[in-house]
């Protein structure tokens, strides 16, 4: 396992660098590119522009500047930037990719969770009203024009009904006087996530380990599970950062929901058609055979494999979810990467928009990874 | 003594959109305990659909639409999902005609047998049923520590033994085996076969060997019955149709295989196509096949009688065979 890690962790840092490359050499052979926009103001003197070009060391051949701006990047010595001088790159980044992070994490394990259990139940039970109805809801979402969702979400949440914030990150009327700041209190959140998410998988693997019963392990997952969530709420509605996280996690309802539509349609269709093939196969003839349950059957034979060219679907349709997100950051005004990434470019802000691009990337291909590494150790004829 | 097994005129009936295949029409045999039988006949006359009718492993087009499958004196076609789960495996076991797929390919080999040991016997531990799975490797010739491998580390012959492991891991009354070797080599066949026929004697189980080579049922088979579209043409002790058969459609059987015995025998085939189940005729269905049919072949379908004790013929004109053998010979 860990060399397969590891091997892939070599192939990530090679994409990465030729990544690194496109972002450069797009950058500089835009037009009005960095070069341009320093140089062509007229009231320049010769002195002074050859001296800013020395500055940036844009006197330098592409390939110098190009060799500098990798050292730059892997020693995470990103510039300062423009729009927000003299914020170095890196804070702003550093701040605003947990907040991606989080959102499309929540929003992408929603969606996984009900597209797959939908797809699994359509498969299962073929032929009946329901089954077309969701998947002709499936396409419709599937396909539909991201941002007229969202604006048909944003409208009846939060104007028709009137019962969702419909932009930013938090309500700023609350937080006038407080004393820690929204990252403080959202770096928590984060925290809390996490340890809760780790308690969850720690519990599963011990559950499968300690027990060989079903029941038995399910009682150690939930009961685990509710424990632990017991107890992160209770120190969160003990803490004084208790409403400001709700107030957050508040805002995130509406652009957590518009990722799942945007992206549960496909897991739903995808698994669908896996579960129909895998019901086909012989082995599920045998588990049947073998006298267990319906339910046992379709669960931990017909859908874990059937799970598998989900995933492979998932890792595909990647890039789709990082353009989606940029549209529903924006259109959300969630600072996040994608809305970084939009402002910056708009603003010519070329430190940040590259710096943005960058660890976008790094975030898809760590992305990658995980989900690599989960296949890895679902389908133990790839293992090694 | 009271058979395990009592099938009472089965039809198995296919819905499809071209119409309905009689896959099972009106098949009715028995099956005592310890015997073993073979179900015998060419590739798609309804062998394995009078199987998946007693396991009620029914396709979703598929439907009994007449008969009873008697099972320790239950009527498996009337069981509810819940009832026919516990008889599943613990009592009737299957190995399937596609052996090879037969195991799933995320869990180890070992897991699923236990899986089904624990299904059935919820007072068996987790270690016990390992023990027990060590045990069922060694009888079926499996190194035990394989049990944590999973499918894709074993080779065809392993996964074989592994699946005659698993439908023993319930101590079943009988075991159903379709076509259990045809996808091995003729020698890990013949070895596979004889393992099974020594264990089925040892634990004095019953079974149902699936095949169209009737040289190979009969080294395995106490009794014989023989299939044709969709029918039961022929069925006697192994002996009886080996040496009086008296359905032209099983000598013709025995004529288009070699024995495995090396005792030679001219390779004839049966002359014409094989049938149709679609739609089938009211007519005795070899009659398009038969060189002695008359008239009567075409115009009504043959009782299935018994024309010497336990020896049972649908055929219009079993006597005529006779002698026709015997004049060959
Ligand atoms: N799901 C199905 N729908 C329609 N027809 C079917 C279906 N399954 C099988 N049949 C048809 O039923 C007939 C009997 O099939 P079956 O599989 O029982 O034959 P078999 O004797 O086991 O053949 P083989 O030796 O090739 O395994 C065949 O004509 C086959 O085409
Ligand atoms: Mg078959």
């Amino acid at each position: 396992m860990l060399k397969y890690i590891g091997k892939r962790l070599v192939q990530i840092f090679i994409l990465l660098v030729v990544y690194v490359a496109v972002v450069f050499f797009l950058l500089h052979s835009m037009p009005g590119g960095i070069k341009a926009m320093l140089t062509t103001n007229p009231n320049l003197t010769p002195q002074a522009r050859d001296s800013i070009l020395h500055a940036f060391g844009l006197d330098q051949s592409l390939w110098v500047q190009f060799l500098t701006y990798l050292k730059n990047i892997f020693t995470l010595n990103l510039g300062v930037s423009f729009s927000f001088y003299p914020t170095p790159v890196w804070s702003i980044i550093a701040e605003r990719l947990p907040r991606t992070i989080f959102l499309f994490a929540t929003a992408t394990l929603i969606s996984f969770f009900i597209g797959f259990s939908s797809g699994k139940s359509l498969a299962w039970k073929r032929g009946k009203v329901s089954e077309y109805v969701a998947t002709i809801i499936g396409v419709i979402t599937y396909t539909v024009f991201t941002p007229l969702l969202i604006f048909v979400l944003i409208w009846f949440f939060g104007a028709y009904l009137g019962i969702l914030p419909i932009n930013q990150f938090l309500n700023p009327d609350l937080w006038v006087n407080t004393t820690f700041d929204a990252q403080t209190v959202f770096l928590y959140l984060l925290l809390t996530v996490s340890i809760v998410g780790a308690a969850i998988l720690f519990s599963f693997i011990v559950a499968q380990k300690v027990s060989h019963r079903v029941k038995t392990k399910k009682i150690i997952l939930y009961t685990s599970t509710a424990i632990a969530s017991a107890l992160s709420i209770f120190w969160w509605a003990i803490s004084p950062y208790g409403i400001y996280g709700a107030d957050i996690i508040w805002h995130m309802v509406l652009p957590v929901l518009s990722v799942a539509i945007i992206s549960y349609a496909g897991t739903m269709l995808v698994m669908r058609d896996s579960m129909l093939e895998t019901i086909k196969e012989d082995f599920i003839t045998t588990a049947r055979a073998k006298g267990l349950p319906d339910k046992v059957v379709r669960d931990k034979h017909a859908a874990r494999t059937a799970m598998l060219p989900v995933i492979t679907n998932f890792v595909l349709s990647m890039g789709f979810v990082v353009s989606g997100g940029l549209i529903t950051e924006s259109l959300f005004s969630w600072p996040g990467m994608g809305m970084t990434l939009l402002n910056a470019t708009l603003a010519k802000d070329y430190p940040l928009a590259s710096g943005a691009l960058i660890f976008t990337g790094i975030f898809v291909l760590f992305a990658h990874l995980v989900v690599d590494i989960v296949y890895a150790f679902l389908d133990p004829r790839i293992r090694y | 003594m009271r058979p395990v097994l009592e099938v009472k005129n089965l039809k198995m009936y296919y819905n499809t959109r071209a119409g309905i295949v009689k896959a099972a029409d009106d098949i009715s045999f028995t099956l005592a305990q310890g015997e073993s039988m073979g179900l015998v006949g060419e590739s798609g006359c309804g062998k394995t659909s009078v199987s998946m009718s007693i396991m009620r492993l029914l396709a979703e087009n598929a439907n009994i639409v007449n008969g009873n499958i008697y099972f320790k004196g239950k009527d498996i076609v009337k069981l509810n999902d819940e009832e026919i789960n516990k008889i599943r495996w613990a009592g009737i076991a299957m190995i399937f005609q596609a052996a090879m797929n037969s195991l799933n390919p995320v869990y180890k080999v070992g897991d699923q047998i236990i899986e089904a040991i624990l299904a059935h016997e919820p007072n068996v531990t987790f270690e016990e049923s390992r023990a027990r799975v060590a045990e069922l490797y060694k009888l079926v010739g499996l190194d035990p520590k394989r049990m944590d491998n999973y499918p894709h580390e074993y080779s065809g012959g392993m996964k074989q033994r592994a699946i005659i492991a698993m439908s023993l891991s319930c101590n079943p009354d009988i075991i159903i085996a379709d076509e259990p070797t045809t996808a091995l080599d003729v020698i890990v066949q013949d070895m596979i076969l004889k393992e099974m026929a020594k264990i089925q004697k040892k634990l004095n189980m019953s079974m149902i060997y699936i095949s169209h080579d009737i040289a190979v049922i009969a080294e395995v088979a106490e009794k014989i019955a023989i299939m044709y579209a969709g029918k039961i043409v022929e069925l006697s002790d192994a002996v009886t149709v080996f040496k009086k058969p008296a359905h032209p459609y099983t000598v013709g059987l025995m004529s288009s295989f070699p024995s495995i015995h090396g005792e030679k025998k001219k390779l004839v085939t049966i002359p014409g196509e094989p049938p149709n189940l679609l739609n089938a005729p009211d007519h005795c269905r070899f009659a398009p096949r038969c060189p002695f049919a008359t008239k009567e072949c075409w115009e009504k379908m043959p009782l299935y009688e018994e024309i010497s004790p336990n020896h049972f013929v649908a055929c219009f004109h079993p006597q005529n065979l006779r002698k026709q053998v015997s004049k060959d010979a």
